[in-house]
């Protein structure tokens, strides 16, 4: 009989306990909620401290302001279990007779991240905890609470409850962001400290009324005015009067920093956190002086960069062009080939400056632009697929290029081909500019932020780079015996050159697909017919067999041919609406998710680590490296193991969240991969642009 | 129109404050003089005790961060202890009429005999000035003034802001410190803390 009473009361007891009953105190109501509702050995999950206050009352924030006490939890959890620190909503200036508190009204979720150990039977753990709190209107009352709640532990990944997924979203939100990207600087005076604040290059938000809220107690006037005002566009102060009475001078600003407005948009979060030094002194008023060595070293990293460009799978054929080039060239005089090195580094140059002025007029124009930004517009890959077809149907014989291009032609003969090296200088820039090699990063990263003559001379070095190894040959055209001799075979080569253009169309006619889709196929496609037709013609009858009234004809007709074939594709491609990038996410292997910089947070928040792979269709080192690295089996299996969350940036068309998101890292080209930790206080990590399974297994290794 | 009305009145409301908090009081500068009249009806001036360290207390029966620190006996062994070494305390009330911890004189004697206090005086400061003078806060708000007139210490009770009588044991008690190290020539280790409590009832 006894033995029932204690089973049915346990009964009782437990149904209660995994409902986790609000307890009902006075003004205020607490309750103990979680984010998922089962848990798993070694995954982190998420819980709250639920306050429901009646109207009128509030809790305290982390810091009170002038009267109050911050909410405290004290968890009492089983064996092996850790908790994190409360991750505290920003909370409301409530003004009350002067004094000015920092507190929640109505209802508000204080997060925490709860650690289970590595090893758990499958059964209930129960977390326990008490929380105490000062609730106020005007009069206040200490309150606490003993709360407890009882989770199932199972062996599957845990589910989100959908009770509370609203509950914890909104919570979440109000979450600080950090303040990648910004610069602070704080100075002192007798009463006031004056706070600037300068806005990172990628937003052009505009911000009316910015309010700090301090970290530390009993420094500044809670309820004092802190005045804002715009210096200039994107640099603003925040002056905060000092407490007369204060517990110290700040040494450290540490809070966080309100504005109505998002931080990144209309919308987006209002609080964002920040800490910076107090100085006696602002700088930032003044233009900060470039910074020469960070110049020197950017230049040196993209010459290198410039040299390992042409290793890139995407210069590749027309590397092969230029070796051709030189093979030619063997035989002639000395002379001659260094013109013909000069050409093709001038051509080289030429572009990278055309392509740097591009970059910075429409820098200027406030366009988010990015390296390869060129391959994320569909009328640029038809032209150069035209461009690519042509110059194959050449090499295969259907036409002579030396002797055709009238325009160009008079040079191209008179320089004894000094005008084509440096056309094959233009086109190996057009088609290096998507591969981004390892250096070519971080230094292209630094030029867009920079001055107009900085990111010009960056640009120029990576052009000296890339023109280097050839320009070397040139002039030590000795080095140029370990080639073979010129021969018949030449023949064989350039037509099989031919084959290496028609791959890189297959290429660019893939990126084409992704981005407007298979209708945008076939209008490429017809192009690419009518622009042979126009070759064919020209080849057949433009040649310098016939005589020069035939040669006109001829290449009337065929220009006619192409140039309104050309037009018209363009045109019917052009209203084709582009893919939204989700579309091209098509790895099977590891489960991607879309990016935002809302996803990214929101894993971390549920305890996970997130990889995110800045990629685009046309960029190739992104496609080898999701070949060969990413989506092996080795690295999903990781993937799983280490629950890591794969989030994929795809850049494939323009979007300025990931432009955005880039540029934080100081970048503007992809590949990037940068793991986040889910501990939101360790760094995130980059890895490096040419990946390989081992690197990525040791690199998810090394999160925990 | 609802909304501009609340709007000039926030703003009013942030300026008034500003005006409010043009507090005079700071550490090692001449404590503000002032002038009150306690629970019995006498006036006090600041002034009248030149020659003798000041406490002040900021007070309000019915805040719980009060009630921790009487129902304990906390303050009032505090108060014993240095009153009998010549120390002036004294507690004042900047409660504005109708808010909580306002209450008339004969309450307010009832009160202070019921916990058995040992005040040198009860002031009532019911307009607020010496609290905004002072930049009071909270109750309790603590004020150590040496015999000079200088304002030696301010800000909390002691160092643990909490609503529990069984944090007192373990916390340091900021008021005896400063007047212990004051009286014995010493330098005051902490000046300025944190005050805790409710907010003064302005």
């Amino acid at each position: 009989m006894k033995f029932y009473t204690k089973q049915i009361l346990s009964l009782i007891l437990f149904s209660m306990i995994s409902f986790a009953q609000p307890v009902e105190t006075e003004h205020v109501e607490a309750e103990l909620i979680s984010e998922v509702s089962s848990i798993r050995a070694g995954t982190p999950f998420w819980v709250a401290l639920r306050l429901d206050h009646e109207e009128e009352w509030h809790t305290y924030w982390r810091n009170d302001g002038d009267a109050g006490l911050a909410t405290k939890i004290e968890w009492n959890l089983p064996e092996g279990f850790e908790a994190g620190e409360i991750h505290w909503p920003y909370p409301k200036k409530i003004i009350i007779s002067g004094l000015a508190n920092y507190g929640y009204e109505n209802e508000v979720l204080l997060l925490a991240e709860i650690t289970p150990p590595e090893k758990l039977p499958e059964n209930e753990i129960k977390i326990e905890a008490t929380a105490k709190w000062l609730v106020c209107r005007v009069d206040c009352i200490p309150g606490s609470a003993d709360l407890e709640m009882t989770l199932p532990v199972k062996n599957n990944i845990p589910k989100v409850n959908n009770e509370w997924t609203t509950k914890f979203a909104n919570a979440r939100e109000k979450l600080p962001i950090t303040s990648t990207g910004w610069n602070f600087e704080a100075s002192l005076n007798d009463t006031i400290v004056t706070l600037h604040i300068q806005r990172p290059e990628w937003s052009n938000q505009k911000f009316n009324e910015v309010v700090f809220f301090p970290y530390e107690t009993g420094i500044f006037i809670n309820a004092g005015i802190q005045n804002f005002s715009t210096i200039k566009s994107g640099l603003y102060t925040l002056e905060i009067p000092l407490d007369r009475l204060r517990i110290k001078d700040p040494e450290i600003l540490k809070g966080i920093l309100i504005s109505e407005k998002g931080w990144c948009g209309e919308g987006s979060e209002k609080s964002m956190e920040f800490n910076v030094p107090v100085g006696m002194k602002s700088s930032m008023t003044q233009i900060p002086a470039s910074n020469n060595d960070g110049l020197i070293l950017a230049l040196v990293f993209a010459f290198v960069g410039g040299i390992i460009l042409n290793l890139m799978p995407c210069v590749l054929p027309v590397l092969s062009i230029k070796i051709l080039g030189f093979v030619q060239q063997a035989g002639k005089d000395k002379t001659k080939i260094i013109k013909h090195g000069g050409a093709f580094t001038a051509g080289v140059l030429f572009s990278f400056w055309i392509l740097a002025g591009l970059l910075l007029v429409l820098r200027a124009g406030g366009e988010q632009l990015g390296w390869g930004f060129q391959l994320q517009s569909p009328t640029f890959i038809v032209i150069l697929s035209i461009f690519l077809f042509l110059f194959a149907l050449s090499l295969f014989g259907v036409f002579e290029i030396g002797t055709s291009l009238s325009s160009l032609g008079s040079k191209v003969e008179k320089g004894n081909g000094n005008g084509s090296a440096f056309l094959s200088g233009v086109a190996a820039t057009v088609l290096a500019t998507p591969c981004t090699a390892p250096f070519m990063g971080s230094a292209l990263g630094f030029a867009i932020t920079q001055p107009p003559f900085v990111t010009m001379s960056i640009f120029t070095s990576l052009a000296i780079g890339m023109a280097f190894p050839y320009l070397l040959l040139s002039i030590f055209p000795q080095w140029l015996k370990f080639l073979p001799k010129p021969g018949n075979w030449m023949e064989s080569l350039k037509q099989f050159m031919g084959f290496l253009l028609i791959a890189t169309i297959i290429w660019l006619a893939w990126v084409l697909s992704i981005q407007a889709g298979a209708d945008a196929l076939i209008i490429l496609f017809s192009i690419l017919l009518f622009s042979a037709i126009a070759a064919w013609i020209y080849g057949r009858w433009g040649n310098v067999a016939k005589s020069g009234r035939t040669r006109l004809i001829a290449l009337v007709i065929s220009l006619a041919i192409l140039l309104p074939s050309a037009i018209w594709g363009l045109n019917l491609i052009n209203q084709i609406p582009q893919y939204t990038s989700s579309n091209s996410s098509s790895s099977a292997g590891l489960n991607w998710q879309k990016f935002s910089p809302e996803i990214v947070n929101k894993l971390r928040n549920e305890g996970k680590h997130v990889f995110v792979d800045f990629t685009a269709a046309w960029c190739l080192t992104c496609k080898v490296n999701e070949k060969v690295a990413l989506d092996t089996e080795e690295v999903i299996n990781k993937f799983d193991e280490l629950n890591v969350a794969a989030v994929k940036a795809d850049w494939t068309n323009r979007d300025d969240a990931i432009t955005e998101a880039l540029a934080e890292y100081g970048r503007n080209s992809v590949p990037l991969y940068v793991l986040y930790n889910a501990d939101s206080s360790v760094e995130p990590k980059f890895l490096p642009e040419i990946l390989t399974p081992g690197i990525v297994i040791e690199a998810l290794e090394n999160l925990n | 129109m609802l909304n501009i009305k609340n709007m000039s009145a926030v703003i009013l409301l942030l300026a008034f404050s500003a005006v409010l908090f043009a507090q005079k009081a700071e550490i090692d500068k001449t404590a503000p003089g002032f002038t009150l009249k306690d629970s019995n009806g006498k006036e006090h001036s600041l002034s009248d005790f030149k020659g003798k360290y000041v406490v002040l207390e900021w007070i309000n029966f019915e805040c719980p961060f009060v009630k921790k620190h009487y129902n304990s006996k906390n303050m009032q062994n505090l108060q014993k202890e240095y009153t009998g070494k010549d120390v002036v305390w004294l507690a004042v009330c900047s409660s504005a009429p109708g808010k909580q911890g306002n209450f008339d004189n004969a309450e307010i004697n009832e009160r202070l005999k019921d916990h058995d206090a040992n005040l040198t005086a009860y002031l009532i400061d019911e307009s607020g000035d010496v609290g905004r003078a002072y930049g009071a806060k909270t109750t309790p708000h603590m004020y150590v003034i040496n015999p000079e007139g200088t304002l030696l210490y301010a800000g909390g009770i002691d160092s643990i802001p909490s609503a529990d009588i069984d944090d007192i044991e373990d916390a340091t008690n900021y008021v005896s410190a400063a007047l212990d190290a004051a009286m014995g020539g010493k330098e005051i280790a902490t000046k300025v803390s944190k005050p805790y409590g409710c907010s003064v009832k302005y």
